[in-house]
């Protein structure tokens, strides 16, 4: 994904918040139990905010490195757009249906 | 969450609001009995349920059955479920998902739609499902892909299509679906009634792991395929419902929550009615969903083994069908001692039996 990529959740993809705190990601007949850092990028994934917003809001919200922040997201959101479950704005599933 | 006891915390609760269906699929896992389960769950007993369900820490409602776009009240059961905070998910064999009735579940909220269909050519699939109703499935598969909801189509693979799963990736690949589930047919209910027709042989189950490999690797990024393992065939049992009451629960069309869909045939158990008492309650502390939690109940081999909280002793309906105990390590596994009982039911030929609703 590149850092202009506007990343958003595929198809029957979503975030759930628990009252105590933990964040979950649900999809097709499952669910991703998400780790702080995770769900921090995860809850800003909305179609409209470049990838590289992203990484630096994680960056400084956990007081990390941009590059650190960087390669921990890519290789969460490459995971997950394996499955279909993130996608970059431009080729998402469904696109052509709309 | 109120911590009434030491249970862990349910994450789906499948909600099978029918037996009634129009097809007669001899692969069927419910039970043989359909007339005791037409005393159904009103739309008001129902909306209680997800409602406890939701407050019980559950995230996923799955609608299933028999047939539950059979149920008029299908649209409001998912609006309720919505409405608590759950993902919703529909699994059907999408005869009648026409466009009024899809476009009604998705403005209600549904999430996900699996549609099965029972072989990729028509004349086999009509064979199998006992009614002409291949192209119609299509057509459903076709007006799910063009809504805002996710789908996943599925083929119960057995003795009588599983030579063509190459085809039903093929299927799949043309429609463009992005998750496919091929599951071999599990023996429970009319299947376990039908084994003898419905078993692969070795062959086939070997075809079929080259078959899912290679195309794994080959659609990676464009399709997903969820396959469901063959469980007389493999070393180990699978972890049913990953364990006795600890992530699912099941809800029969009458009422009876189970801690897997096939439980009911576990004649030995009393299983308690959400028309009597909550969900949570049930879930906590009845007889039925405590006797099998966690590893305390296991025997040997289950008891020492490493594996104990991996597949949690497999499956415990199908310890009772094939030894009539629910309480021994499932027959599936290797290192059980009624092992060579679950082979030789690999064994024989014969023709299929059709449910009948």
């Amino acid at each position: 994904m590149k850092p202009t990529a506007l990343p958003r959740f595929g198809k029957g993809v979503k975030l759930r918040h628990d009252g105590n705190g933990s964040v979950m990601l649900l999809i097709p007949e499952g669910a991703l139990v998400l780790n702080a850092s995770a769900a921090a990028a995860l809850e800003l994934v909305d179609g409209t905010r470049p990838l590289a917003e992203i990484v630096t809001a994680v960056a400084e919200r956990f007081d990390v490195s941009v590059d650190h922040a960087r390669g921990d997201i890519l290789e969460l959101f490459a995971r997950l757009e394996q499955r279909g479950l993130i996608a970059p704005f431009d080729c998402a599933q469904g696109d052509k249906a709309e | 969450m109120t911590k009434l006891s030491s249970a862990p915390r349910p994450l789906s609760l499948l909600c099978e609001l029918t037996y009634r269906c129009n097809l007669q699929c001899p692969y069927c896992y419910n039970p043989l009995d359909l007339r005791s389960y037409r005393d159904e769950l009103t739309t008001g007993q129902w909306t209680r349920v997800l409602q406890q369900a939701a407050d019980l820490g559950v995230v996923q409602a799955h609608f299933s059955g028999g047939e539950p776009t059979l149920r008029p009240d299908l649209v409001a059961l998912v609006e309720a479920a919505a409405a608590c905070g759950l993902y919703t998910n529909l699994i059907t064999q999408g005869t009648f998902l026409d466009d009024v009735l899809l476009d009604r579940l998705v403005r209600g909220g549904l999430d996900h739609v699996q549609i099965s269909i029972q072989a990729p050519q028509a004349a086999l699939a009509d064979r199998i499902a006992g009614a002409v109703v291949h192209d119609k499935k299509l057509e459903a598969l076709r007006r799910v892909l063009s809504r805002d909801v996710a789908l996943t189509l599925n083929c119960v693979l057995h003795r009588l299509n599983h030579d063509s799963i190459e085809d039903v990736i093929d299927y799949a690949q043309r429609l463009e679906i992005r998750r496919l589930e091929l599951a071999n047919v599990q023996f429970y209910g009319w299947a376990y009634r039908n084994r003898t027709a419905l078993m692969p042989t070795l062959e086939q189950v070997r075809h079929g792991e080259q078959v899912v490999a290679a195309a794994r690797e080959r659609l990676r990024g464009a399709m997903e395929i969820v396959y469901v393992l063959p469980d007389y065939f493999g070393d180990f049992p699978k972890p049913c419902m990953n364990g006795w009451g600890r992530q699912f629960v099941t809800v029969t069309p009458n009422g009876y929550a189970l801690p897997c869909p096939a439980a009911a045939g576990i004649t030995t158990l009393t299983f308690e009615n959400v028309r009597d008492r909550s969900l949570g309650e049930i879930w906590h502390d009845s007889a039925s969903f405590v006797r099998y939690r966690g590893t305390d109940w296991m025997p040997e081999p289950c008891r020492s083994c490493d594996r104990r909280e991996l597949d949690w002793g497999g499956c415990r309906c199908q310890a009772f069908l094939i030894t009539g105990d629910a309480g021994v390590t499932d027959p599936a596994c290797s290192l059980s001692p009624d092992h060579a009982s679950l082979a030789s039911l690999r064994e024989g030929v014969s023709e299929p039996v059709y449910r009948r609703a």
